[in-house]
């Protein structure tokens, strides 16, 4: 036994003997020059944390594609700075709080100058005194819980609608369609409770409709007759689902099998075409409070083919706002004059009126969009079509 | 009421045809095979790779395909099984019960991530859904597809059931898992047995994952965990290393969440099925069927 245990130690001290001196001649040589010479011509980068495994990949591959658009497009045209190129640093949050706050730690260390990740709330809460730390402003294209603002932290900017905005767009439908009743399901994460809580409160204020149940499933389940008995036990005429599509596209199917008739409307979280793939049939009809996708956008027509020739596949949910959030990185940095996060933040701040998709660009005091952009779509034929755009 | 009986019960049988695994498992070489779950979630996949591979004829053909992708499912996850016995829980036959232990946490992470690497981390469609009529009995709504489904895992037991009081092999797993030492010196194969153990159990959790996949229409790397623990709980409700005891307590799980869902509401099920569980350890950790034996020294 004695002889492999030797063996191996002697092999770790070699390693780490060969690993110090190569770190210690890349020191040598390229130091000086280095410390000077990235800060004013090397590229500059931008960090993004998103899920690429865990079950919200397929969005973030999206999210990646629209983003390295924007950096291609930048760098064809010169870059920004004066000549200085963009380089952006993916690392994987997988929708999880833990590997959110280690990505993060991995790129403040590779010293990025703005975050453009942020997919799921609840991974990318933690990330916000990380970056903010050292601040670094954090354009978060996706993730859209109130809490993400909740605190007023400086360096944090949403470019999606907020809970709030979606809850609101939900009443404006709820009302329009003449609900009386509506049961509300979300799946314990903070984005999604966000959305019910939000909801109900602004369902109640208003009186035209009643909340007659409000409950949480738990994610990552096949099984959930007990909320479907529930929802169907509770006569509602239309459910708002606010979790994620894969549990969404089970309780769909799961509701239909049980006989519900009511309407079905789920959150951006869920309007997503695999819905449909899990869903089956059942999912025809759903509605979806959503901001608006490509494929729904007037005049993305040209975008899109881009990004298809780029990319080998179609833009899906999400692709827009990162495209937007590292365009408007660049735009701030630009502004700016320089890489240091205070002055980009003040750009930030003062950006009025860039154009987005989501319409012309102008903050709220609490870094949120001043318009949502929410929308209502409708599932027809397995993919979301815009059925109302609440305007 | 007799919705969440029926509810209850459906969910429960697909508790117990994974139960059984473990249980087998355990009584046998006394081992919490952690990757047992991650068998369900490997046949789900295999089943959802044989039937992408054949595309429209398989769609075409219903239930009768899925049946036959169900088999050819069995027969790889058993095969898996006994490789995964082979290589990682066999070496360590003589070592602390807490090493293998830890073994099989790695084998269960070996095969999700393994899956998420090969198949991707996205959850699928399965290729085959199950649909059909609806039927109102006593009140429940009761679809086909969930009587088909229940009439398999019914099946499946009564077979395994019998192949374990019948037949000499069942005869030396019962022998095994009284004294392995003992039936070494009688001449049986016990390798062979275990193998032929870990294969049967690994098999029953395949078919349990082709058979959700086809119910509820989506797979994904991550589904045998939770499913695993609360088949591990059914195992210990019934009292574990009993055959019979595991389909008991997976039936009696279902029930118990169906019924406590309701009482508490949904989102407390999975806190009301561990809770259940943490009972059970301490009131009556040899389960309801489950018989103290006397320790031979």
């Amino acid at each position: 036994m004695r002889t492999p245990r030797r063996t191996t130690a002697l092999l770790g001290i070699a390693a780490a003997v060969l690993l110090a001196t190569t770190a210690c001649s890349g020191g040598l040589l390229g130091g000086e020059a280095e410390d000077d010479g990235e800060a004013a011509s090397g590229p500059i980068k931008i960090g993004m944390v998103i899920p690429i495994s865990g079950s919200s990949a397929p969005t973030g591959e999206y999210m990646e594609n629209g983003a390295q658009l924007a950096v291609n497009e930048i760098n064809d045209a010169g870059g920004i700075l004066d000549g200085r190129m963009l380089e952006l640093l993916v690392e994987d949050e997988a929708c999880d709080a833990q590997q959110g706050v280690a990505s993060a730690n991995k790129l403040v260390s590779s010293e990025v100058v703005v975050s453009v990740g942020g997919y799921c709330s609840g991974a990318t809460l933690p990330q916000l005194p990380i970056f903010g730390g050292v601040n670094i402003p954090m354009i978060i294209p996706a993730a859209n819980s109130q809490d993400l603002v909740r605190e007023g932290l400086k360096n944090v900017f949403l470019i999606n609608g907020t809970g709030l905005q979606q809850s609101t767009a939900a009443l404006d439908f709820v009302k329009k369609s003449g609900y009386a009743t509506v049961a509300l399901v979300d799946d314990n994460t903070s984005y999604s409770a966000d959305i019910t809580t939000e909801t109900e409160k602004q369902i109640t204020e208003d009186g035209t409709a009643e909340v007659v149940l409000n409950t949480s499933v738990n994610a990552g389940e096949s099984d959930y007759s007990a909320v479907v008995r529930d929802i169907t036990g509770s006569g509602a005429e239309i459910v708002y689902w606010t979790g994620y599509y894969q549990e969404g596209g089970l309780i769909i199917d799961q509701l239909r099998q049980a006989g519900y008739t009511g309407d079905i409307m789920v959150a951006d979280g869920s309007a997503d075409a695999t819905l449909a793939e899990i869903a089956g049939d059942a999912a025809e009809g759903v509605f979806a409070t959503m901001t608006p996708t490509p494929d729904t956008l007037e005049g993305a027509e040209e975008w899109i083919a881009d990004y298809e020739t780029e990319f080998g596949a179609a833009p899906g949910p999400y692709s827009t706002q990162s495209y937007d959030a590292v365009r408007l990185a660049a735009e701030a940095i630009e502004n700016a004059g320089s890489t240091d996060g205070e002055e980009i933040i003040a750009a930030l701040e003062a950006i009025s009126g860039f154009d987005m998709f989501s319409g012309p660009l102008e903050f709220t005091e609490e870094h949120t969009l001043s318009n949502g952009g929410f929308v209502i779509l409708k599932m027809e034929g397995g993919t979301f079509v815009l059925e109302d755009s609440l305007s | 009421m007799s919705q969440i009986i029926w509810d209850g019960l459906f969910v429960g049988s697909f508790y117990a045809l994974i139960a059984l695994g473990y249980s087998m498992v355990y009584g046998i070489i006394k081992l919490l095979n952690f990757a047992h779950g991650d068998l369900y979630m490997l046949g789900a996949f295999i089943g959802f790779a044989v039937l992408a591979s054949f595309g429209g004829l398989a769609t075409s053909l219903g239930l009768f395909a899925l049946i036959i992708v169900m088999m050819l499912s069995m027969v790889i996850t058993g095969t898996v099984g006994v490789v995964i016995e082979r290589l990682a829980y066999r070496p360590l036959r003589g070592a602390p019960r807490l090493a293998v232990l830890i073994t099989a946490v790695g084998a269960s992470f070996t095969l999700e991530y393994g899956i998420a690497a090969i198949a991707g981390p996205n959850p699928r469609g399965f290729p085959i859904r199950l649909t059909g009529d609806v039927f109102v009995v006593l009140g429940a709504r009761v679809t086909l597809p969930q009587i088909v489904l229940m009439i398999i895992a019914g099946l499946l037991m009564i077979a395994l059931d019998t192949y374990i009081r019948r037949t000499s092999t069942g005869r030396a797993m019962r022998a095994i898992s009284l004294d392995m030492k003992g039936s070494l010196l009688m001449g049986v194969n016990v390798n062979a047995v275990i193998s032929r153990t870990f294969f049967i159990g690994s098999a029953l959790a395949g078919a349990a994952g082709v058979m959700a996949g086809a119910y509820y229409g989506k797979i994904d790397f991550l589904m045998g965990f939770i499913i695993g623990l609360k088949a591990f709980t059914a195992a210990v409700i019934g009292g574990i290393g009993n055959i019979r005891g595991a389909m008991l307590g997976g039936l009696v799980l279902g029930l118990i969440e169906a019924f406590g869902s309701e009482l508490v509401g949904g989102q407390w099920r999975d806190a009301f099925a561990f809770a259940v569980l943490i009972l059970f350890l301490t009131l009556r950790p040899t389960g309801i069927l489950g018989e103290r034996v006397t320790e031979r020294v």
